[in-house]
């Protein structure tokens, strides 16, 4: 099993290591905008990096947004001190899209570039991480994902990308988007070290109240399951190419299932409808006075106070707020919010059927890999499809993991398993025997040496 | 005509609702705060159980149906005041819900008791408002009633009952007390908000009783709206005419899991009406003395639950009376005893007796016969024989005899100047 983080901890490395390893960063960020905050203080411990909706103290925390400029929290997420307490060294905040909305990277101030190719997307919203795990060789990323965050810049900068069961990860610290969907979760070049980091961070933490100690499990799966709905969506060259890797996993001794969940479609709708009321919910106390973006002008009234400091927020948090506030409201909320509950409780019911002796696969996303100037001229409704394969586990809090499987036109492309709850550790058993038959490929090797 | 209260108390816990900042409200603003009061980005809530335990209590002792599993729901409008522009609250999966309290003739239906936070204060100076988040986060119940109450009389009667019963939990209803008032006197809701202070409950339901009993003696209707109360002129004005029902968007809070309150322990529920009610027959006493005695003082109704079969009414009772006006805490069982008998007795009981029982010295009170009461006061007035003189002119001069006198021998202050007033008679008819 191959860790980088374990053969970082016993490389001697040079004097001037982490100085050269932050310019080197420094340079090429300018290029992919993976990073909101560079630590140049940085002089030991393995660089992990944060996303920038996690609160790190008495560092600029901001979720990529204009209305928490200027945030500085007191205190460490509690995922972030579990890894200073480990020795791992605070590298920077990633680039993601505004609080979370987005799968492109592209709703953010500095749009977010894939590393393989400046000119393609490189995933949001956990956009940075993706990019900087791509770019360097020992790191280790603090991610976190709500509807596949995770997931989809893995996909697509060609890194494991793991997203834990809901609740095993201390949410405190942490900028909330939904948190009833949102997970804290890891990217890293191997799934060896996707366990160290997982370990590391889970279990219970008294600032969090959702948060449990839970008998993590490691369970050998032989069936794996693909649910038909999922796949009519998918383009022909993705399928194609995913149909060849289940032949490979057949050929390894797996059996592969495929079942039809027609109620799966309920995923992306229900998955919408709870992340943007909560969200509009979290994004009500950005009111302009307490911290971030303050508005200056004390003669104003307090609605156009409030109004004014809201002016910072992007076109999509603006647009998640209006709707948010819209489907919980009094007259349609039974129609939209208390149904959307009701769905995911429904969905969680059948999915655990299916998992409850195989793990579901898919690939991760369902297109390669878009061009930036593409995504400009999709519509919200055909951003929100994209994440019609990563939206269900999401929004029934199962853990998965993406890894790359295949490279097209030298892009990678991802695949998603999906286990039931708490069987975080057999994904990554999946994953261990997936890379002794196949090597990842990365562009930029940062701090090799 | 219908009332109904929405009663916001703050619960007696030594941290806020959500956090482990100090609940105490001191002077100096914006000290007792953190990350999860003042909203915060990244902080989240943490449940304080003792809250969930008081509000507990309370919801049994309004004999409530009290939730196995609570869970709290945002309430979201925006105001300088509410640090997250949402408040952490209850509605359906609430603490305690169809209760009641009983007044003279009737139950006062109890809709539903919920935890909430307490948003922070505002503090207007000059053009500004200044914030004060201390009390941001402070736990709080609401008590929502029916709109049963159909009487100024029967809103007193309620509003006193609802505070000595929260008493006996350990909960001050102090003046500070906010309460939305419903009354209508019409077909339509009328809500006066926010009124602050138990003085100004009153003041705000009679205003409106007049102001609505006007209109419907006009033979027309009040209108449906929402009024504020303003305590300099005691009257109530329109601040928002009621068209629809507000709109808070409530959602689950999802930070807080269902939380389990089987496991809270509440202790027996006193409820002080009831304890007049059982003392009054078992033992004859008047219902209203012993409630006027009990409503606020538990001290009181422990001496008098184990003292009430043994001495007669008169000496319990006026011996406790006389107890609230010296400095009596720590008197215990026994003592108290001790003092009814001595009341019983005839002895007047005095700041010294009750300090002397307390310490534990053995306090022996002299019982004279007429003689040696007139003996003495004779002597006192042979001692200074311009007294008498005096006397003519202004009748205080024997005050000191009269205290002398009353102390040493445990008499009423009156009965020794009959006394005196008649000794000297006496020795001037000489």
């Amino acid at each position: 099993m191959k860790s980088y983080i374990k053969e970082f901890e016993s490389m001697d490395k040079p004097s001037g290591y982490y100085t050269e390893l932050v310019g080197n960063l420094e340079s090429l960020n300018t290029e992919l905008n993976a990073f909101n905050v560079i630590n140049k203080e940085l002089k030991d411990g393995l660089p992990f990096s944060v996303k920038d909706n996690l609160c790190v103290k008495g560092v600029e925390s901001r979720a990529s947004s204009k209305i928490l400029k200027g945030y500085i929290p007191p205190f460490d997420a509690t995922v972030v001190s579990r890894f200073k307490e480990k020795g791992f060294g605070f590298l920077g905040k990633t680039n993601m899209d505004e609080f979370g909305f987005g799968t492109f990277g592209t709703n953010s101030e500095k749009m977010a570039r894939n590393p393989f190719d400046p000119a393609y997307t490189a995933g949001g919203s956990s956009s940075g991480a993706a990019i900087a795990t791509s770019i360097m060789k020992y790191h280790a990323a603090i991610a976190e994902s709500t509807g596949g965050s995770i997931s989809a810049p893995a996909a697509f900068c060609g890194v494991v990308g793991f997203t834990p069961t809901y609740g095993v990860i201390s949410r405190h610290g942490l900028i909330d988007y939904s948190n009833s969907l949102d997970k804290i979760g890891f990217m890293s070049r191997s799934s060896a070290d996707t366990r160290i980091m997982f370990d590391a961070a889970r279990g219970r933490d008294p600032k969090d109240s959702t948060s449990l100690d839970a008998e993590i499990k490691n369970t050998k799966y032989t069936k794996l399951t693909v649910i038909n709905q999922l796949m009519d969506g998918v383009d022909k060259d993705v399928s194609d190419r995913f149909e060849k890797l289940l032949g490979k996993l057949e050929q390894q001794g797996f059996a592969i299932n495929r079942v039809d969940l027609p109620e799966i479609s309920a995923a992306i709708p229900a998955y919408y409808i709870i992340s943007m009321a909560e969200a509009s919910t979290n994004l009500a106390r950005y009111t302009g006075f307490k911290y971030g973006a303050k508005v200056e002008d004390f003669s104003l009234s307090y609605n156009d106070f409030f109004k004014q400091a809201r002016t910072n927020f992007g076109t999509e948090a603006k647009r998640r707020v209006i709707l948010g506030t819209f489907v919980r409201s009094a007259s349609v909320r039974s129609k939209y919010y208390n149904k959307a509950l009701k769905l995911r409780a429904m969905l969680i019911d059948r999915m655990k059927r299916v998992l409850a002796d195989s793990m579901l696969i898919s690939p991760t996303m369902p297109v390669k890999t878009p061009r930036l100037d593409l995504i400009e001229k999709l519509t919200p409704v055909q951003v929100y499809s994209m994440d019609v394969l990563t939206a269900s586990p999401n929004l029934c809090g199962f853990p998965h993991i993406s890894f790359p499987y295949d490279y097209a036109d030298g892009m990678p492309l991802g695949v998603q398993i999906v286990a039931d709850h708490f069987q975080d550790h057999s994904l990554m058993s999946f994953t261990d025997k997936w890379e002794e038959s196949f090597e990842y490929k990365f562009k930029h090797n940062l701090g090799e040496l | 005509m219908k009332i109904g209260l929405e009663m916001h108390v703050a619960l007696p816990t030594k941290s806020k609702l959500f956090c482990s900042c100090s609940t105490e409200q001191v002077e100096e603003p914006n000290v007792n705060i953190c990350p999860i009061c003042m909203g915060f980005p990244g902080s989240r809530p943490v449940l304080n159980a003792e809250a969930v335990r008081i509000a507990k209590a309370i919801a049994t002792v309004l004999k409530c149906e009290v939730k196995d599993k609570i869970s709290f729901i945002r309430k979201i409008y925006f105001y300088p005041d509410l640090p997250k522009s949402f408040q952490i609250t209850q509605l359906s999966e609430a603490i305690g819900s169809k209760g009641s309290l009983a007044i003279t003739d009737k139950d006062v239906g109890i809709r539903r008791i919920q935890i909430e936070e307490d948003p922070a204060k505002i503090v207007r100076q000059d053009n500004y408002s200044l914030i004060d988040f201390n009390r941001s986060g402070v736990p709080l119940v609401e008590i929502v009633t029916e709109p049963d109450i159909a009487s100024e009389d029967e809103l007193k009667e309620a509003v006193s009952t609802l505070r000595s019963v929260l008493y006996y939990i350990g909960v001050d209803v102090e003046q500070e007390v906010k309460t939305d008032l419903n009354i209508s006197l019409g077909d339509e809701r009328v809500e006066i908000k926010n009124v602050t202070g138990v003085r100004n409950l009153i003041y705000a339901a009679e205003y409106e009783i007049k102001r609505q009993g006007e209109i419907v003696q006009k033979g027309k209707q009040p209108e449906k709206e929402t009024r504020s109360f303003d305590e300099q002129t005691r009257t109530t004005k329109s601040s928002r005419k009621k068209e629809s029902e507000e709109e808070y968007g409530f959602i689950y809070e999802p930070d807080l899991t269902d939380y389990e309150t089987s496991g809270l322990k509440v202790g027996e529920p006193i409820i002080p009406h009831e304890e007049a009610a059982r003392i009054s027959s078992e033992f004859g006493f008047s219902y209203k003395t012993v409630l006027e005695l009990i409503s606020f003082d538990r001290n009181s109704l422990s001496l008098l639950s184990k003292s009430a079969g043994k001495f007669d009414q008169k000496a319990v009772i006026s011996t406790l009376e006389d107890l609230k006006k010296f400095d009596s805490t720590g008197i215990g069982q026994e003592g108290f005893e001790k003092l009814v008998r001595m009341s019983a007795d005839g002895v007047t009981i005095t700041q010294s007796i009750v300090s002397g029982i307390k310490s534990g010295r053995e306090v022996t009170v002299k019982r004279a016969t007429q003689d040696e009461i007139d003996a003495a006061i004779t002597e006192l007035l042979t001692k200074d024989r311009t007294l008498l003189e005096k006397y003519k002119e202004n009748k205080n001069v024997v005050n000191f005899i009269v205290g002398q006198i009353s102390r040493k021998y445990g008499l009423q202050p009156k009965d020794v100047l009959d006394r005196i007033k008649f000794i000297i008679q006496r020795m001037s008819d000489n």
